[in-house]
Parts: structure tokens; C-alpha cells; sequence
């Protein structure tokens, strides 16, 4: 199949949830067949690739629950009041009226109209702000993380730093892992315009605003495969920016930490060659081989990356095929020029390639 | 007072009031004044005279109309023969590849870009042919067109040669590229063979110099550039996508063969190479200068990739050589390429996204890193 003329989209792990059902359900009532299709429609456009689970209403972190917690906190307090305040307006409005001498009015407005909305937005902004210390990393939660991983944002993929205490940093980009059980310590920057960092089932989101580190930290209590979408509009292709996040169990994580440590061990390929030749190191590091970039994204173990392009397609090699040929199409706005003058039998041997480097 | 009322009376005050009256002294007045106007108009410039934007669409066609008209009145005074000379067709045909080819172009001769920048654009002379009578042509051909490059033919008193043209016209829209070759250049020539590759190579050199070096700062350095390159950027002159009125024009219509050989041939002589003479520029080094850092390093906190990532060693023949080159061509270059101007060979829009976000220091710097690490020289 022609590399240029494979469009298939990655179906999004969110058809298959609730919003299906609702789906359907409305298109049952609607009974019309344009309606069942504009549903249908509906949902093709607004699936997300399949990265993972990404419900902050379904938590897999500390971070995340105490958030989900406050939600369903708020919406309760929220739903309580709103029932409050439609029972006094029913009851204003009920057809026999009978006039309150003074007194009772008096005690009305004050216990129902100040001291119960005081009393209860007191509480809820007092369990919000008891959160934040949770949330926000001061101090002891800096000292009780073993990990910390850099995160920088850029146009439009994710460069993932894992400082490990007394070893060298390990780069890599567009998946973070961290391991179930320990706080992890994400620094957060940007190096061109304000992106925003959050992995909804596990915690954030928090900004990454150039010239400045913020600190987010993040306890996993779940193994599992999430979608970190970049949460602040960032150009052209900010919808396109997204990383795979999986948190795993410590001893796994750990043996994958040494092996995504290590350099690539390419065959002597052609696809190799090509990459060097054609210029892809200026931009693009693979450790063991002479690229050596750091423009775009490293390279040394993207085969084994769950998506490529920043969750934008499947890892296969018709997909890095494709990359490599159009990514202004795939991509709108990357820096990456399209590589469509190349012959196709040079993409595809760098694809095999790059798909072999696990 | 009503509306309709305030008009009858207004009516009846202005036609009660006596009309303009016009006076000798206005006249003259009027005459006087027109002139300084317009030479005041004049003087100001504010009036276009550039061949870049072209006329408006109406004054394209007053002018086409006022030629056109002008051509069909005065050719009413010519007499034409009875039948056009047939012999006058080739020595007629030998006038035009010389003489009318440069602008008009010809069966297989396409004209520079220079040509099709003027205005008026000389028409493809075998498209329109067919809408003169033979008078009108010889009028045309005889006396030229004022106010556009057609010039009158060279000697007045001979008329018999102008009617050998009008013949060679009558025959031009039939003729194919092989038939007007043989009638302008004889059998089995044609312009290409006439001009041997060392009369190519001699006219290249007005420029570019017989070592290829380059006389000029401004001309860059061709000798020992990679012959795929140079293949590819003659290429995009000869079709015209890459821009350059001095080279696209130097370039026009050179067969794939010629160009072939002027890459093979520039591409042989020493000059550029892909290494710094200083030693590899694969090694990074500390404390080195900007230029250098970004040549070997780029800087990825700005997105500027490595020059030698493409331009190093055992990279693809494509991406032209650079140690050696000149500065300033360096310069112009990249600076043309961060503005998305330049293109060339099918891989050069790359360079678009790598010198979008360098300075005029980079620039600079790089280029005189470049340069000053000469391999060959």
C-alpha cells in the first residue's frame, strides 16, 4: 500500500465507554437515520487516538482521586443547594401566599441567606485549599521523591528527562512511565510557547510556561495506560499533542528505566545508513549512532513507544513510513519538513529501522 | 411650507438666475493651466511607470485597440505582391533565430524570463499571425511599434527583405521545432550544436570564473560542489523553479544533456569539500566559537539543527557542499531561505524550517565559520 494514501485514523478508546451508550440511546429516541448518523459522525471526530484511559473521573493516583473527590464533593454540595434554592422559590411562588410578619423574614434572610451560603462555600473552599499542599509539591514531598522526570514542552511533542538519584539522566520523548507506589516529581517547562501538563487519571494538569520550572508530583496507585493530552492551546497542532503515560509496577518499571537507559543496538541496515545520510540526526538523537540532534524528539528506543508523532498514530511502520514522508499533513505546523521527494523504498527501509530500535 | 413647495421655488429662483457664462478669458485660462498641471503631475512621479505591475485591464486594451487600428489605416497604403517570395523564407528564417527568436521565442526555443517580464509581453508570434493581412504585417515588421520593443527593420530601403519576412511569418505557425530548425540553422543543426560545451563553460565563467571560484563575492564558489547538487540546481534554473533573473536567464533552455555536463565539469575541479580543513567537524569541541557551535552542534533550545547534520560527511549528494564557500553567498543565502524564497533541488524547502529561527549574528557567524574553514583552498 502507498505510503501517502494510508489514512487510517487510530479509533479512539472513548467510543467504546459511556458516551456510546448515550449515543445510541439519543439516536434511538431521535428514531430519524440522518440523526443516527450525525451521531455517528459526531463520535469519529471527537475520538481520541487510542493512548489509554484518560478520565480524571476514573483515578489511578493520589492526585487524581483527591481531585475526583473534591468533584463529586462540589457536585453534591452543589446539587444540595440547588435543590434548596428551587424549594424556596417553589415555596415563593406557591398559590396560597400568607405575608411573614417581620421577625420571621428577618430569620429567614439571615439563617438562609447569609449564614447557610458562608457556612457551606466555607467548607467546600476550606477542603479545596486543605488539598493543594497534596497537589502542589512544597518541600517534604520534594525530599520523598526518588524520582524525578523532566518534562519539557515543545512544538508539538514532549521531552521526557528521568533524573534517577546518582545516574546519569536518561532522555527520552512522548511516553512517560512511572512506577506504581512511589512519588514521582515532574518538572515542568517549556521551551517555546505555554503548553500545559496532565495526565487526567493520575493528576494535574499544571502549566509549562517558557523561562519557568514548575513542580508537580504524582503518586500512581494503579497500573494502566493513560492519555496525557497537552491541556492549553499551543498552535496549529495542539490537538495533536499528546503523550502515552503508564504506570507500572516498581520492578518492571525499573528494568525498563535500565533498558530505555541504554544506547540503540542497530543492525547495519540500509535504513541506518539513510538516516544519517539523509540528515535525520541533525535533528533527531539515537544513542550508539552518529545522530545526535536534539531539535526533535529522541529516537533510541521509539519502536517499542506505544504511538508515534506525539500520540498521533500507531507505532507500525506504515505509520512512521507516513511520518516521515508528510508530516505537515499528518501534523499541521510541525517542524518537521516533509520527506515526500525521498524514493519510497528509502522511507521505508528508514521506517523498518526506526520501528527495530526497541 | 411644504416640500414639494420649498422645490417649486428653489426651481423658480435658479432658472430666474442667468446660466454659467463662459468667457474668452476662461478659455485661455483653461489652456494655460492644463499644461503646468500636467507637468506638475509628472514631476511628482506619483505617476507608475514600472513593467512589473502591468497596465489595468482597460488600458491593455486602448492601447492593443489604438495599435491594432493604427497598423489597419496606414496599411492601406501598401502594395502588396502578388505572391509572397518564396526563396525569401530561409534567409528570413536565418534573421529571426538572431534577430526576433530573443523575445518572440521560436519552434522549440523558449525565451529567457527576462523576455516574458516585458511589457507588453512580445506574443508567441505563431498565434497571432493569422489575425494580420500580409500589408499589415509588412507595416508591422517595416516600422516597428512605438511604445513597445518592436523596432523598426534596420535598413528602410529594402523593402524586398521585409517581404521575405512577411513569407517566413506566413509559414512560421506551421513550422515544428525540427523544420524551423533546419530552415534557421541548416540540416542536423541546431542552437545547442552550434555552441560547444567549452563555449557553455567560457560563458559560465563570466561569473563564475574558469577555476569556478567565483569572481565576485556575491557568486558563489561552484568548483568541487557536489556534481547531484549542481545537477539539480541547474535543473531548477533551466525550469524555473528556483528564482534568479540572472541565472534563470543564463540557464534558459539548456538541454538535460549541456547541464549534465557543466555539473560533471564544475564538480570535477578542486575547490569546496565536506570537511573543515581544521580537522572533523563531527567532534564537539569546547569553547567554540558561535559559528562553529551552530554548524556542529545547532542549538536545540532554539530549534536549530546542526549544518553538518546534512552538509557533513558520507551525507546525500544532494545537500551541497559548504566548507569553502563564500561568506557573503552563505549569508544571502540563508537569509533568503528564512524568508521561504529560495528553492532549488527537491530537498531544499529543509532548509526552510532549519534557518527559520536564525539571527542575522547566526547568520554571520556561521557563515564565516563556514567559509574561513575552506578544505581544498
Amino acid at each position: 500500500m502507498p505510503i501517502l494514501r494510508a489514512r487510517a485514523r487510530p479509533t479512539g478508546a472513548a467510543e467504546k465507554g459511556g458516551a456510546l451508550t448515550l449515543a445510541s440511546r439519543r439516536a434511538r429516541n431521535n428514531g430519524s437515520q440522518s440523526g443516527r448518523r450525525l451521531c455517528v459522525a459526531f463520535l469519529t471526530v471527537t475520538s481520541v487516538p487510542a493512548l489509554g484511559q484518560a478520565s480524571a473521573l476514573d483515578p489511578a493516583g493520589a492526585e487524581a482521586s483527591s481531585i475526583a473527590t473534591l468533584f463529586w464533593a462540589m457536585v453534591v454540595g452543589g446539587a444540595l443547594l440547588w435543590l434548596f434554592v428551587v424549594s424556596l422559590m417553589l415555596y415563593g411562588i406557591r398559590r396560597r401566599r400568607r405575608v411573614h410578619d417581620e421577625w420571621t423574614a428577618g430569620r429567614l434572610i439571615f439563617w438562609a441567606g447569609a449564614v447557610f451560603p458562608v457556612v457551606t462555600l466555607f467548607l467546600l473552599l476550606g477542603y479545596a485549599l486543605w488539598l493543594m499542599p497534596q497537589l502542589r509539591p512544597w518541600a517534604p514531598a520534594q525530599a520523598a521523591a526518588t524520582l524525578r522526570i523532566e518534562v519539557e514542552g515543545r512544538q508539538f511533542w514532549w521531552r521526557a528527562v528521568y533524573h534517577r538519584p546518582g545516574d546519569q539522566p536518561v532522555v527520552t520523548a512522548n511516553e512517560i512511565r512511572l512506577p506504581v507506589g512511589e512519588r514521582v516529581e515532574f518538572t515542568l517547562t517549556s521551551s517555546d510557547v505555554i503548553h500545559s501538563f496532565w495526565i487526567p487519571p493520575l493528576g494535574g494538569k499544571m502549566d509549562m510556561i517558557p523561562g519557568r520550572t514548575n513542580r508537580l508530583s504524582i503518586l500512581a496507585t494503579k497500573p494502566g495506560t493513560f492519555r496525557g493530552p497537552c491541556a492549553e492551546f499551543c498552535g496549529a497542532s495542539h490537538a495533536l499533542m499528546a503523550f502515552s503515560a503508564i504506570s507500572m509496577e516498581p520492578e518492571a518499571f525499573r528494568s525498563w528505566l535500565a533498558a530505555e537507559a541504554g544506547p540503540a543496538r542497530p543492525q547495519p541496515s540500509d535504513g541506518a545508513r539513510l538516516f544519517v545520510e539523509n540528515g535525520c540526526g541533525a535533528c533527531h538523537t539515537i544513542r550508539g549512532t552518529a545522530a545526535s540532534g536534539e531539535v526533535g524528539p529522541d529516537l533510541t528506543h521509539v519502536g517499542s513507544r506505544l504511538m508515534i508523532g506525539a500520540g498521533t498514530l500507531p507505532n507500525t511502520e506504515e505509520a512512521i513510513a507516513r511520518f516521515i514522508a508528510e508530516p505537515d499533513v499528518v501534523k499541521p505546523g510541525s517542524t518537521m519538513p516533509p520527506f515526500r521527494m525521498l524514493p519510497e523504498t528509502e522511507i521505508r527501509a528508514m521506517a523498518a529501522y526506526l520501528k527495530a530500535l526497541q | 411650507m411644504s416640500a414639494y413647495a420649498a422645490f417649486k421655488a428653489w426651481l423658480a429662483r435658479s432658472s430666474a438666475r442667468p446660466a454659467v457664462t463662459i468667457r474668452w478669458r476662461h478659455v485661455v485660462g483653461f489652456f494655460v493651466v492644463l499644461p503646468i498641471l500636467a507637468v506638475l503631475g509628472a514631476w511628482s512621479g506619483l505617476y507608475n511607470v514600472a513593467a512589473s505591475t502591468g497596465h489595468w485591464k482597460i488600458t491593455d486594451w486602448f492601447l492593443h485597440f489604438a495599435m491594432r487600428s493604427s497598423v489597419r489605416t496606414y496599411a492601406l497604403g501598401v502594395a502588396e505582391p502578388a505572391t509572397l517570395p518564396d526563396a525569401g523564407v530561409q534567409p528570413a528564417a536565418g534573421h529571426f533565430a538572431i534577430a526576433c527568436a530573443v523575445c518572440h521565442g521560436a519552434p522549440g526555443e523558449p525565451r529567457t524570463q527576462a523576455m516574458l517580464r516585458m511589457l507588453p509581453y512580445p506574443p508567441d508570434l505563431a498565434s497571432v499571425v493569422d489575425t494580420w493581412t500580409d500589408a499589415q504585417l509588412f507595416r508591422i515588421v517595416k516600422h516597428g511599434v512605438r511604445f513597445t520593443g518592436m523596432p523598426a527593420w534596420p535598413a528602410q530601403d529594402r523593402d524586398d527583405e521585409v517581404w521575405d519576412m512577411v513569407a517566413f511569418l506566413r509559414r512560421l505557425p506551421s513550422l515544428g521545432p525540427g523544420e524551423y530548425r533546419e530552415l534557421a540553422y541548416g540540416p542536423g543543426q541546431s542552437k545547442e550544436f552550434m555552441v560547444s560545451i567549452e563555449d557553455r563553460i567560457a560563458d559560465c565563467s563570466r561569473c563564475h570564473g574558469k577555476d569556478g571560484l567565483g569572481r565576485s563575492a556575491l557568486v558563489p564558489v561552484i568548483a568541487g560542489q557536489s556534481e547531484a547538487y549542481l545537477l539539480e540546481s541547474l535543473r531548477a534554473y533551466v525550469r524555473r523553479t528556483r528564482p534568479g533573473g540572472i541565472m534563470s536567464v543564463a540557464a534558459n533552455g539548456l538541454s538535460d544533456e549541456v547541464v549534465g555536463s557543466l555539473a560533471r565539469h564544475y564538480a570535477g575541479l578542486p575547490g569546496l569539500s565536506r570537511v573543515p580543513r581544521s580537522g572533523s567537524g563531527e567532534v564537539a569541541r569546547i569553547n567554540m566559537e558561535e559559528g562553529e557551535r551552530i554548524a556542529v552542534q545547532g542549538d536545540s533550545s532554539r530549534s536549530i539543527p546542526a549544518c553538518l547534520g546534512c552538509h557533513g560527511q558520507d551525507r546525500r549528494p544532494q545537500y551541497p557542499r559548504l566548507f569553502g564557500q563564500r561568506a557573503d553567498y552563505i549569508e544571502e543565502q540563508l537569509r533568503l531561505f528564512r524568508e521561504r524564497k529560495r528553492t532549488g533541488t527537491p530537498f531544499s524547502h529543509l532548509m526552510w524550517n532549519a534557518a527559520h529561527r536564525l539571527t542575522d549574528a547566526d547568520i554571520a557567524a556561521v557563515a564565516a565559520y563556514l567559509a574561513s574553514e575552506g578544505g581544498a583552498k
